[in-house]
């Protein structure tokens, strides 16, 4: 019996070595030497509700570079944005087949760049005339390390939308405070049981993160080393949940059918006329316009604890980015700059809606469209971001912070638990690179 | 040839009519599909689930086909299915003949194979799999990723466990009699499991066919992998998949969508109905 | 077809691979025929037959698996597969975790018990109805039939997607229809809030789905069962009811056995539907079954070594469940 069981770890013992002896497949390095300067520049950009605006506006930007560029075709491929990291994996893996231009998510920056996938694009920018005017909370979020990996292309910045026709019909105010605004989405529901007080969701996080900055309260903390630790347990963050989770109950939102919506499910409860009130960004309203409460609403800053006081809202955007494996790093970067640059940023804002990430270019917009002034204002009051780290996609594929929402909505755990259970999963991510 | 006994019954009315009520609960869904792809936008999205619509338009369907290049996607469809399933009927035919006609060392070892291979999880086998067709590309680029012989490949190997599995069945129907008289009239053995075996089994193949030809058929996991930027070289799921948007799916084109791939399916079934059955059987019958 | 129907005489009843019992195979050829100038050849012939099977089955599944095992036993991240991360064998440690983690074992309950429901409901429906075929008219039997193949061959994506649009709480058929007759309590009442509502409402997909395999496989098993045999039996004053019992449900059994066998292996791999119509897994995560878990932990967060360990893991769960079976089926007399 001895023997045998030594026999069963012995066998065991030289798999495992046979098996570590032959190794998984590595990519190796991805950065191509050469600088080709014709030829076909490959662009991924993602597809839209409403494409045709964006296509046009692109369609505009790369017949201006064809023409300024003699043997060179730009071909765009609109890629979904649910399916872009199986896409980006792709394309980071099998370098001959990549890109050499896509727009990202700017909460994917790090993750990518962490994949060896996007190229330094420092120096372009500084030496870029128009480089200077891009709002520098925002070049922030293109950074790592110092060093900038792709040009912001806009800023996507979420306040909160209501019902004019029903708040004037009830007599309320827009809520100057998160305490008022709780009260009045209870109030509402009260008088008009068909409606939810406030459209918000148990998955509808980029909705939920301005409560826990709101009350002081962090999703997790760098020391000096880099190293991150969670902080959602902390006294301040479990006050944001449970404010926000409070809203998740039958007297304003009831978890029942609340508990599930995400951020886009919530802004199409408000736009199906089934909500008094809605988080909703810059990038909605395009939609809310076209839909029967088109002319019924009006947008200010989500408030923040202090009456009077905006709450943090998250600092949402799509950058765009050249890839580390292209063969035409200077085509690649000329476009990157001539499409994130100040006329089609603009063109884009005609079209699309999406905030230019310049300064003065903001301020132009804002002066000639009063509509964005409530997202305008949200972002001059500041915004926050999630950790720019890694693991920030493991966290955010694994649903740690919808699943903390929702077992305090559902009742599942009080928040202290469900707060200390988020933390622990923070750590083991951030433990785990 | 005359029903068995256990279906001997005289059929009954009451059974008519249950099967076709139950016919329509199954059908219930497709129908809804159908109908949300013919009704217009805004009914689709208004409160009222009405189980009929008084404007049916075609628009939705009109989307899909506007896709750029929906044409292509289509044919690239068709050509991985022409390939794959064949292919896979091919590699499954030869293996179940050895496995059920011979005896041999291995053999029971090597059904066990077959049904394990089945139980892989096939999302977990996409990074393997991803790296094993790159390498393939860096010898013969047609085979490696971005282009179809990657997924034609992948589908025969996808397919061909379980047609083994399901042909080993008809294979063995066929009597030793049959063997042993194309014996005495000097057929090798290539011989009569080409001329004799072949044809015996081809309602077996053409009804194991069509569980081969729904996985690819329907398969947006490995196109979405492997075909990385040559738009020219995706398959019509995909184009489904584009509907799929971040903010607000276009429902009615989805289910339009739906309903386009549905349909050769369909159009499949009812030119194998016959075969299906008798094949499943393992027997001919009329 | 008709040169098939001249050239099988001999087949008569025209019977199931199982008509004696078992798919056994014909007795050895080999064996029988003694030596002669064909043997060389007889022995190699099974082994060239499987020659496709094998390089195919070999190249892209075996060694496939065989990497799948590797990558489960090295920290094998997004940056380590592009090559800015060295990579570093961790043996055991992908397993450790997993087996460590309470949320698996709740993973791998819920897979078991809804699976595990999945096949009981597939085949009760899908045997129920392979009987009820046997009694219809052809024109019934060709309705039932095509509108369980249009249930077959509509993508699980949208199936999915159908399903969650007819029982959506407040825009849904369901609903809808629910309260017009009445029951008000079914206002936006929602169909996935529950964690067990949820795996109902999956589960009647899948078995919307799945059953028309059990169907059509069953019911061509039935009418294959040699007539025969059941006009002596019935000669003998046997009931239909004893006859069905004790000589067609016998004969059946292997036929029972592969689709008993091919519904464990899709139920317990169960992807699509989970994902679309749960929201990738349910409230807080009630609903993830094992695959789901694995995309989600693993692929979807780039951590191949890890979700490579769930899909180790799932594969071995499989082979235990259905090994399990056939050793009972053997036991009873039943052979591979």
């Amino acid at each position: 019996m001895r023997s045998r069981t030594a026999a069963v770890a012995l066998a065991a013992t030289i798999t495992l070595a046979a098996t570590a002896a032959c190794a998984p497949a590595q990519s190796g390095g991805s950065a191509a030497a050469d600088d080709v300067q014709d030829g076909t520049l490959r662009v991924w950009l993602f597809s839209e509700v409403t494409q045709d605006p964006k296509e046009q506006v692109v369609d505009e930007a790369v017949a201006e570079f064809e023409a300024d560029h003699e043997g060179v075709e730009v071909e765009v491929e609109y890629i979904p944005v649910d399916a872009r990291s199986e896409r980006f994996t792709g394309a980071f893996n099998d370098p001959s087949s990549a890109p050499d231009v896509a727009e990202i998510g700017n909460t994917d920056l790090a993750g990518f760049v962490d994949a060896g996938g996007l190229m330094d694009v420092t120096d372009a920018i500084a030496d870029w005339d128009e480089g200077a005017d891009i709002d520098p909370a925002v070049l922030a979020t293109t950074e790592i390390d110092g060093a900038s990996y792709a040009v912001p292309w806009y800023i996507g910045v979420r306040a909160l939308y209501y019902r004019t026709d029903v708040f004037d019909e009830l007599g309320l105010q827009p809520p100057a405070s998160l305490a008022e605004l709780e009260e009045t989405a209870r109030t509402v529901r009260a008088a008009r049981p068909e409606l939810v007080g406030i459209a918000t969701g148990g998955a509808a996080q980029f909705a939920f993160l301005p409560y826990i900055w709101a009350h002081g309260g962090e999703i997790a903390r760098q020391d000096a080393d880099g190293a991150w630790t969670g902080t959602l347990d902390s006294a301040e963050a479990r006050e944001g949940v449970a404010a926000y989770a409070r809203l998740l109950g039958d007297d304003i939102c009831p978890a029942q059918t609340c508990a599930e919506w995400g951020g886009n499910a919530s802004v199409q409860e408000f736009v199906a006329g089934n909500a008094a009130m809605t988080i909703g960004g810059d990038f909605n309203r395009r939609a809310v316009d076209e839909s029967a409460v088109g002319d019924r609403y009006a947008v200010v800053p989500l408030p923040g604890v202090e009456e009077g006081s905006i709450a943090p809202a998250f600092g949402g955007g799509n950058h765009l980015a050249v890839l580390s494996s292209t063969e035409r790093r200077t085509l690649a970067t000329e476009f990157v700059q001539l499409l994130a640059g100040k006329r089609y940023q603009q063109a884009m804002f005609d079209a699309m809606g999406n905030i230019p990430v310049f300064t003065d270019v903001q301020a132009d917009v804002a002066e000639q469209v009063p509509a964005i002034a409530p997202f305008v204002e949200t972002l001059a009051a500041g915004t926050a971001f999630v950790p720019v780290t890694p693991a920030w996609s493991t966290v955010d594929a694994q649903g740690v912070l919808p699943t903390m929402v929702q077992t305090v909505a559902t009742g599942a755990a009080d928040v202290e638990m469900a707060t200390a259970d988020a933390t622990a999963a923070l750590d083991a991510a951030f433990g785990a690179q | 040839m005359s029903a068995p006994v256990v279906a001997r019954r005289r059929p009954r009315v009451g059974a008519d009519v249950v099967a076709v009520l139950v016919a329509g609960v199954v059908a219930f869904p497709l129908y809804w599909m159908l109908l949300s792809a013919l009704k217009p936008t805004t009914e689709l999205m208004s409160g009222d689930a009405l189980p009929y619509t008084l404007h049916p338009t075609l628009d939705a369907f009109a989307r899909v086909l506007s896709v750029e290049n929906v044409g292509r996607y289509l044919l690239n469809s068709v050509l991985v299915a022409a390939v794959a399933v064949p292919g896979a009927m091919i590699c499954a035919f030869f293996a179940a003949v050895a496995l059920t006609r011979y005896r041999f060392r291995l053999r029971t070892t090597l059904l066990v194979t077959v049904l394990v291979a089945q139980m892989v999880p096939v999302e977990a086998l996409t990074i393997p799999l991803f790296f094993l067709f790159r390498s393939f590309g860096a010898v013969v680029p047609e085979l490696g990723l971005n282009h179809l012989g990657s997924l034609m490949l992948v589908h025969i190997a996808f397919s061909t466990p379980f047609a083994i599995w399901m042909l080993r069945g008809f294979v063995a129907a066929v009597p030793e009699e049959v063997e042993e008289a194309a014996r005495l009239d000097g057929a090798s053995g290539p011989r009569f499991v080409r001329s004799i075996l072949f044809p015996l089994v081809a309602p077996g193949l053409v009804a194991v066919s069509i569980f081969g030809f729904i996985s690819t058929w329907n398969d947006f996991l490995y196109p979405r992998t492997f075909i990385i930027s040559a738009q020219e070289n995706q398959t019509l799921p995909l184009a489904i998949l584009n509907f799929f948007k971040p903010d607000q799916n276009d429902w009615g084109a989805i289910m339009a969508g739906s309903v386009i791939m549905t349909l050769p399916v369909l159009v499949f079934f009812v030119f194998v109905q016959r075969h299906l059955v008798s094949g499943l059987a393992g027997a001919v019958k009329g | 077809m008709t040169a098939t129907h001249a050239a099988l005489p001999a087949a008569g009843g025209a019977t199931l691979p199982a008509a004696g019992g078992a798919p056994r195979p014909p007795r050895p050829l080999l064996s029988r025929r003694g030596r002669g100038t064909t043997t060389w050849a007889r022995r190699w012939e099974p082994r060239f037959y499987l020659v496709p099977a094998v390089v195919v089955l070999g190249g892209l599944l075996a060694y496939p698996l065989y990497q799948l095992v590797v990558v489960s036993l090295y920290d094998y991240r997004q940056a380590n597969v592009s090559g800015s991360a060295p990579l570093r064998f961790i043996g055991l440690q992908n397993y450790a975790r997993l087996l460590g983690d309470e949320a698996f074992w709740t993973v791998l309950g819920n897979t078991v018990v809804f699976a595990g429901a999945c096949v009981v409901a597939t085949l009760a429906v899908g045997g129920a109805l392979a009987l009820l075929a046997t009694r219809l008219r052809p024109w019934s039997r060709t309705v039932l039939f095509l509108a369980s193949l249009g249930a077959w061959a509509t993508p699980a994506m949208t199936g999915s997607a159908v399903w969650l649009f007819l029982f959506d709480p407040t825009l849904g058929f369901v609903n809808q229809t629910l309260t017009a007759i009445g029951l008000d309590g079914f206002a936006g009442h929602s169909w996935t809030y529950d964690k067990w509502s949820a795996f109902a409402l999956v589960g009647a997909e899948i078995v919307w789905c799945s059953f028309p395999f059990v169907m059509v496989t069953l019911y061509a098993g039935i009418i294959g069962v040699p007539t025969e045999i059941q006009e002596a039996a019935r000669l003998d004053g046997a009931s239909t009811w004893r006859i069905a019992l004790s000589i067609v449900a016998p004969i059946l059994r292997p036929v029972l056995a592969i689709v008993t066998i091919q519904s464990i292996i899709w139920d317990f791999k169960v992807f699509t539907q989970i994902y679309v119509m749960t929201g990738g897994g349910g409230i807080a995560g009630q609903n993830l079954v094992l695959n789901v878990y694995s995309y989600q932990q693993a692929f979807a967060a780039s951590q191949y070594g890890l979700g490579s360990a769930v899909g180790v893991i799932t594969t071995l769960l499989l082979m235990v469940v259905t090994l399990a079976y056939l050793r009972a089926l053997r036991r009873q007399g039943e052979e591979l």
